[in-house]
């Protein structure tokens, strides 16, 4: 191996070494699920979380003067708690009750005041085979078509 | 139709056994006689053969409503057209392996076509080490996913469950094929690299060889990455094209080992070096594309883009241990054929922005893959799971990818071996000159942001010098051709004889107008919320948009409504286009999803989602964005891949033989 060889690859480890633990330091948020949030929130306000929970009833969405969507989550794998969410943005396609979702934000005030909200992708869709039982929390009752998008 | 399926893919997993095997023993051994070889060609043409047959059988599945098997049954329904009955095929996970496996055989077929004219004691490990790849997905798929199951139900199925809303999409017909098919064309240097290690043939022919596989892998691969953003853009109504999901990164990871490796391989073929640096770049791309496969498969990491978390992940993690050791074991075995003929002797020469190129690369992938990963490694060490998001990505990507585009514009204008103070100004004094004063200018227009400024100013840099570079070769050729320097028959002359180099340029040029595009985007973006009632107007920008009226649709597999906004510039009243978001409900899925309204334009993108309708059914609430430059972003990603074709082709017999004599005459001038 040459000098410059090794010199650069020492270089680089160490500056992006560098680059990458100042980066994680400043941005990294705490994973945490839904009632892993109600029991360290208890007694403080969490900051930089990202939860992963299942929607839901009731959701409401409102649009004017401001979109904001608010909901509840509670652990994927069960569990009755639950945590209030607020976001204030568009709702995101494919969002309703029973639907996986990781949300990125605070927790203040007794609610994951959300900066993001993401539902589950596409192709991450398994859906059931007849007989197993259907997702907690369930799908919203069909209507029929048009009716069903007014009032979002 | 589906026992034949099963039956089908049987039989490709017994060949695949055979030719693994059959080519470790042929390649083992003084015992590559002519009719082995072809046996095992045959046998690997039959693999692909009789995995298309598999796939067709599922397709027909499919087309027929057969909803006794449980994977149509799964992903579709009566309702849906028959182009997304087809794409449905790939639509879940048993589906996509099974496609993955075809597309491995298809280039181990591709290869085996070729193979006639490779090196024969080389031929019998490649086909071993490429029936290795589809036999491990292909037991995957016959043991552990497979789709040709039928439905356990005391009732049959009038009708399927169908596929989810946002897939029935014209891009799933063609974003997953193009990824699988970068991902399973990248399997094809790895085999050469390693039948190549197996075999002891440590020329530079498998290096030669491999070049082109990895370019066919690498631009269906940008292909893939660039159809995703797009539909992503198209598709999800945030306004962006890419959020550093852990699934987008599984599928940018082995472009960036991929990327290094086209650049470093040129250093072994020009001078001997770098020689384990490509086996062990070749080798992580290669390991990288299953790493994301199993990323994506096994629940590892929190994701909103992955399959659902299977218990499969246990088999990729085997096979990737096996990659690696595999690897690592010939590699020490070859190593005294793995020493470089020579070290790079100067800073200052192109062997070293090359490897300087390879260790930004590996750096980014290093950095992505530890966000990737950064929640597994943090509960391991401190018990506490942590995860980083888009702000650790760009905190970390842009310097980086930075220093790429400027490595870029270096690389091919440094002289090989070193390069002196007079040649380094020749090239560069006025390229970085010029590059100053449009950052200087860009200040004084407004743009003070230290990042979009240094950005525009290195994309500029990057310009220069490949114009700089293609006009110092305009300028030598035209002694030959006795035509000006810039005459269209002088350039086409220079593109013709140096096909690859310039192709070359054409995708540093795409990659130029990406970055710029991704700069402005990003930069420059503005994005509203707002609520309309009709004949009410909204502006932004350099626009304004008034509400006119709903429309109600009705479609086979939905209902839809769309409110129509007139855009109109602020200075004119004169229409410039009628949006139409929309609001669809999938019936079957009982799914709502928005479908974005969007006009294209050279300077921006208007880009308008409808997030709803109020109780009274007038007034309608919509997000907008309006995204500068967008547009270029696409135009340079179709210009990587143009590029990434044109160095590809083979070139004509005709044409390489003309071209050589050519060179040979420059060369006595």
């Amino acid at each position: 191996m040459g000098k410059v060889f090794i010199s650069l690859v020492i270089a680089f480890i160490v500056c992006g070494g560098a680059l990458v633990y100042q980066a994680t330091r400043g941005t990294s948020s705490l994973v945490l699920s839904p009632s892993e949030v109600l029991s360290k929130g208890a007694s403080r306000d969490l900051k930089r979380i990202r939860v992963g929970g299942r929607v839901v009833d009731p959701i409401t969405y409102q649009t004017e003067p401001q979109m904001v969507l608010s909901f509840r989550v509670k652990n994927p794998t069960g569990g009755e708690e639950v945590v209030p969410v607020v976001y204030k943005g568009l709702k995101p396609d494919m969002f309703a009750a029973g639907r996986d979702v990781l949300i990125d934000g605070d927790y203040m005030g007794g609610s994951i005041q959300a900066a993001k909200l993401q539902t589950q992708c596409p192709s991450k869709y398994e859906p059931v085979v007849p007989g197993a039982a259907p997702a907690e929390g369930g799908q919203p009752a069909q209507m029929n078509g048009a009716a069903q998008m007014i009032g979002q | 139709m589906i026992e034949f399926g099963q039956f089908a893919l049987c039989i490709a997993w017994m060949l695949s056994v055979g030719v693994v095997i059959g080519g470790a023993y042929v390649g083992s051994g003084a015992r590559a006689l002519p009719s082995r070889l072809e046996s095992l060609r045959r046998g690997t043409l039959l693999i692909a053969a009789t995995l298309g047959l598999a796939l067709v059988a599922l397709g027909y599945a499919f087309v027929t409503n057969d909803y006794t098997v449980q994977y149509v049954w799964q992903y579709s329904n009566r309702d849906m057209p028959w182009i997304y009955k087809i794409t449905a095929i790939w639509g879940g996970m048993d589906g996509s392996m099974l496609l993955w496996c075809f597309l491995v055989a298809l280039f181990a077929a591709c290869v085996a076509l070729r193979s006639l004219v490779y090196p024969r004691a080389l031929v019998a490990w490649l086909f071993s080490f490429l029936s290795s790849s589809t036999l491990f997905f292909t037991s995957i798929t016959l043991f552990l996913t497979n789709p040709f199951r039928y439905l356990k139900s005391p009732v049959a199925m009038p009708d399927g469950n169908g596929l989810n809303p946002l897939l029935q999409n014209e891009y799933m017909a063609i974003h997953p094929p193009m990824l699988y098919l970068g991902f399973t064309g990248l399997a094809v240097p790895y085999a050469f690299c390693m039948a190549a290690l197996a075999s002891g043939q440590m020329s530079n022919d498998w290096i030669r060889l491999t070049r082109r596989w990895t370019l066919i892998g690498w631009t269906f691969l940008t292909a893939g990455i660039v159809l995703g953003g797009h539909w992503a853009y198209l598709e999800l109504g945030w306004g962006g094209f890419w959020a550093w999901d852990p699934v987008e990164n599984a599928s940018f990871l082995p472009w960036l080992t991929a990327t290094a490796f086209l650049h470093s391989v040129m250093v072994q073929e020009r001078k001997g070096m770098l020689k384990i640096w490509n086996v062990f770049l070749i080798v992580l791309t290669y390991a990288l594309t299953v790493f994301g496969t199993f990323l994506t498969r096994s629940g590892i990491v929190q994701s909103v883009h992955a399959f659902a978390s299977t218990d499969i992940g246990w088999t990729f993690l085997v096979y990737l241990s096996a990659i690696v050791l595999g690897a690592l074991g010939l590699s020490i075995y070859r190593r005294a054929e793995l020493k470089p003929d020579r070290a790079i002797e100067s800073f200052f020469s192109r062997e070293a922005v090359f490897l300087l190129n390879n260790l930004v690369l590996l750096s980014i992938c290093f950095a992505v893959l530890w966000g990737v990963m950064f929640p597994v490694f943090s509960e391991a060490v401190t018990g506490v799971k942590q995860t980083v998001g888009i702000p650790f990505f760009n905190a970390v990507n842009v310097p980086l990818f930075l220093a790429l585009i400027l490595l870029m514009g270096v690389g091919p204008s440094i002289a090989w071996k070193r390069s002196s103070l007079p040649q380094l100004l020749r090239s560069f004094a006025i390229p970085f000159l010029l590059a100053f004063v449009v950052a200087v200018a860009l200040v004084f227009a407004g743009i003070v942001e230290f990042y979009p400024v240094l950005a525009y100013a290195i994309s500029f840099f990057g310009l220069m010098t490949i114009l700089g570079e293609m006009n110092r070769g305009l300028a030598a050729q035209k002694s030959i051709t006795n035509a000006s320097t810039w005459s269209p028959s002088n350039v086409a002359t220079l593109w013709r004889r140096q096909r690859i180099k310039y192709g070359a340029h054409v995708i540093h040029f795409g990659v130029l107008l990406m970055t710029v595009a991704i700069t402005a985007s990003m930069a420059h973006k503005i994005e509203r919320e707002f609520t309309l009632g009709p004949g009410e107007r909204f502006e932004i920008g350099r626009f304004s948009l008034e509400l006119n009226e709903f429309h109600e649709e009705r479609q086979a597999n939905y209902d839809g409504i769309q409110a129509h906004v007139t855009l109109r510039a602020l200075t004119d009243e004169k229409p410039l286009a009628v949006l139409a978001p929309e609001l669809r409900f999938y019936r079957k899925n009982k799914e709502t999803t928005t479908e974005v309204a969007l006009r294209m334009g050279q300077r921006e993108d208007v880009y308008l989602v409808l997030a709803g309708i109020d109780e009274t059914g007038t007034k309608a609430s919509m997000k907008i964005f309006i995204n500068p430059l967008q547009v270029w972003l696409w135009y340079g990603a179709v210009i990587m891949v143009l590029g990434g074709v044109i160095v590809a082709i083979p070139a004509p017999r005709g044409a390489r033989v003309r071209d050589s004599q050519t060179t040979k005459v420059a060369q006595s001038v």
